[in-house]
């Protein structure tokens, strides 16, 4: 009887399926073609290697991914070097941070590391990697020793106003001028040498004011809210772009998700990105798919990822069936990855091998030569 | 054969009267990722304990970023705030001060983090650490900036031995004080020694392995300095090395053993012998790691013995951050248990959300034996 009964049935739905009158419509509907879109450069003015690398993003941007890593703290290419030695390739792309530009030697001479030697970046762009920049800015704290980004009320905690813009007299403002002055210097010693940029500046503006009740902005550049963040971000792109003539910067902004009151704007952003430190597969594709829809405009990556205590992250390949393509991925640095180990508290060697193998990874060899 | 007697008898009276590190846990107990492990010592053991006395965990599995912490079982604080999160080497010393005496004949400790595994846990008489005082001050006290510093000469650690403690005997402790203790290069002595909490009358660092010594040693044996104290928010008055003089006591009949650990198998979610006390106070988070893949149609089964004379045998299943009910509810839900298997059955609020969070068991009056994952659509 049930037999006879599914055999009705389809006969049925052939027949409609059959029908002449019905619409056609394609049996699967099409997959998101990110080619129909054209993304640009929201500086006129960017110069031509700067170019070449946003195509690169371009071109491969829903068909690939590159793989990226982050400096250990600020200004090298260790972790990259720890994806060689696991995988005999360098990742796509190294991210560097000017968190310690307060003990750069060419401003501090008790200072340990010295932004202005640029040739850690200049040797990796040569080889044939793609540049990025972030920054954690540490000012100073409430107890006027030491530094950092976290605001608050506690002595080593920071007061230090991101909505100073309209007191142009106030200690805050002039230091957040020299602050951004200073890694002007930085940035266009790298333009000078024809270094691209991908430029992640004030990121995870909003914490997890959005996501929580409750929540609240980890980095002092969010804690007075979204519109003193937008017009910070604002004014950090005139004072780069347009007082220091910088041409070379990708501009990257970071979404917390549901946080578009905090997005600073099409004409001031190139590329989306997304931090998760609980990369699952399932959460990303959710967020990736979300920011997609947010921006369609735009390019999004996965800035910052790893995971948090509680799980491993996903591997790449699976992320990659899930639905997520992200523009880039960048696992976290492990501060206390020890040296010649295959474990690390992100992405050990394991994690690399399978985004090796996924055939949807790109890595450094695999770039066309933006730089020559 | 007088003489025999009399040397037996005396040979009894040493081997009585010979200081012993007493074992009061077996393990091994593993302390995995994300803070979800845990064991309480047995309040028991504490009983005769007194100040001075100190607690040795020996560990191994020891990953580079683990944390070990000491906690009051009913709040889940450190018991004090040295030992709410320590960098995790082998082994971890506690000194039991009159202040946690209480604490621990109430309610005993827990001992969490993560990425660690237990071996043993023992309790070593206080006579049994000698302490020489290598430095009496003047004192010194910490400004907020860590600017200053006490410096130690060579001399003062000539005889310092790989398992020894540097004690720092202080006062004056504020919120937040934090001890440094450095090389003559400035350099910290080990990871541990970085910013240690400082709380109560004093702080420990015991030197676990020869790292600590070698940075010591480079301040030779003389009147160069050897070791400088600094950081924040205390006053250091006087420096001690402790040394332990007892043997370890091979007597296992009193030590409380760490429940059998089992090893996960495909499809398994837990696996083990978890009680829900009655008063609701147990829960087991389960994270998304190994829900990725899920659909609609699986189900996840719950499989437990309810506890006997229990007032109640109930479930109750709930969101990660909100602790809200799994599904689209507000209200959490009680679901009342019988014996046989809970199932689980997905709608796409609770799917979404576990694949996106993963979820917390709460019960009152069972013993959870497993949850599996059962994909229906592979049938």
């Amino acid at each position: 009887m049930k037999m006879n009964l599914l055999s009705v049935m389809l006969v049925a739905m052939l027949a409609v399926g059959c029908s002449p009158e019905q619409p056609t419509e394609p049996v699967n509907p099409p997959t998101e073609d990110t080619t129909k879109v054209e993304y640009a450069l929201v500086n006129p003015n960017a110069t031509a290697e700067t170019r070449r690398v946003f195509s690169i993003l371009v071109d491969n941007y829903g068909r690939k991914t590159l793989s990226g890593t982050m400096a250990r703290v600020d200004w090298n290419t260790d972790e990259a070097e720890y994806v060689y030695r696991w995988t005999g390739q360098y990742p796509a792309l190294n991210c560097f941070d000017f968190i310690n530009i307060a003990a750069s030697r060419d401003v501090n001479p008790n200072g340990w590391l010295d932004y202005s030697d640029i040739s850690p970046v200049e040797n990796w762009w040569k080889a044939g990697g793609l540049v990025s920049c972030m920054w954690h800015w540490q000012v100073r704290a409430n107890n006027g020793t030491n530094l950092t980004c976290t605001p608050g009320t506690e002595p080593t905690e920071t007061s230090f106003n991101a909505d100073c813009l309209d007191d142009t007299q106030s200690a805050d403002y002039k230091q957040l001028v020299k602050d951004i002055d200073q890694v002007a210097g930085y940035l266009k010693q790298l333009q000078q040498a024809g270094i691209p940029v991908i430029w992640r500046p004030l990121h995870e503006g909003a914490g997890n004011s959005t996501q929580y009740q409750g929540g609240g902005a980890w980095f002092w550049w969010g804690a007075k809210g979204s519109l003193a963040y937008v017009r910070l971000w604002r004014f950090m792109y005139d004072r780069l772009v347009k007082h220091h003539g910088l041409n070379n910067l990708i501009w990257v902004w970071n979404s917390q998700l549901g946080d578009e009151a905090w997005y600073p704007g099409d004409d001031v952003v190139d590329i989306v990105g997304r931090d998760n430190y609980y990369a699952l597969s399932y959460p990303l594709a959710k967020e990736y798919k979300q920011l997609a829809a947010s921006w369609p405009n735009k390019i999004i990556t996965l800035a910052e990822c790893g995971n948090g205590d509680e799980v491993e992250m996903s591997p790449y390949t699976k992320i990659w069936q899930q639905g997520s393509r992200w523009s880039w991925f960048m696992p976290w640095y492990d501060h206390s990855y020890q040296k010649g180990s295959d474990d690390h508290m992100y992405a050990g060697k394991q994690w690399w091998l399978d985004a090796q193998q996924s055939g949807v990874v790109l890595f450094r060899e695999d770039l066309p030569s933006a730089n020559r | 054969m007088k003489y025999s007697l009399l040397i037996a008898l005396l040979l009894v009276g040493s081997l009585c009267s010979m200081a012993t590190e007493r074992t009061v846990l077996v393990g091994p107990k593993t302390i995995g990722r994300g803070w979800q492990d845990n064991i309480v010592l047995e309040t028991r053991h504490f009983a005769a304990a007194k100040a001075g006395d100190v607690l040795t965990v020996y560990v191994d599995r020891v990953r580079p970023s683990a944390q070990m912490a000491m906690q009051r079982p009913s709040t889940w604080s450190g018991i004090t705030a040295a030992y709410s999160a320590m960098p995790v080497t082998n082994p971890m010393r506690m000194t039991i001060t009159d202040e946690m005496l209480p604490v621990l004949r109430e309610e005993g400790l827990r001992l969490g983090g993560h990425d660690y595994r237990i071996c043993s846990v023992s309790l070593t008489d206080a006579e049994d650490y000698r302490e020489t005082i290598v430095w009496k001050g003047p004192s010194v006290t910490m400004a907020d900036n860590w600017s200053v510093s006490a410096e130690l000469m060579g001399s003062c650690f000539r005889d310092l031995q790989e398992g020894d403690g540097i004690v720092l005997h202080v006062s004056h402790v504020r919120d937040g004080a934090k001890a440094k203790l450095s090389d003559i290069t400035w350099n910290p002595i080990c990871r541990a020694a970085d910013g240690m909490d400082v709380a109560g009358e004093g702080v420990t660092l015991y030197l676990t392995d020869i790292e600590p010594l070698i940075h010591i040693g480079l301040g030779g044996t003389g009147t160069n300095t050897a070791l400088r104290i600094g950081g924040t928010g205390y006053r250091l008055n006087k420096v001690g090395i402790v040394r332990c003089t007892a043997e370890p006591d091979m007597d296992l009949s009193t030590a409380q053993r760490a429940p059998k650990e089992y090893r996960l198998r495909p499809g398994e979610l837990y696996r083990g012998e978890k009680t829900f006390a009655s008063d609701w106070s147990d829960n087991l988070r389960i994270t998304a790691q190994h829900l990725q893949d899920m659909t609609i149609n699986d189900v996840i089964i719950f499989r437990y013995d309810l506890v006997p004379e229990a007032p109640k045998n109930e479930i109750s299943i709930r969101r990660t951050e909100t602790w809200g009910d799994i599904g689209a509810g507000s209200e959490p839900q009680f679901l009342p248990l019988d014996g046989t298997d809970y199932v689980m059955t997905m709608d796409s609020v609770t799917l979404d959300h576990i694949k996106t969070r993963g979820f917390i068991v709460t019960a009152a009056g069972i013993t959870l034996r497993r949850i599996l994952l059962v994909s229906t659509s592979s049938n």
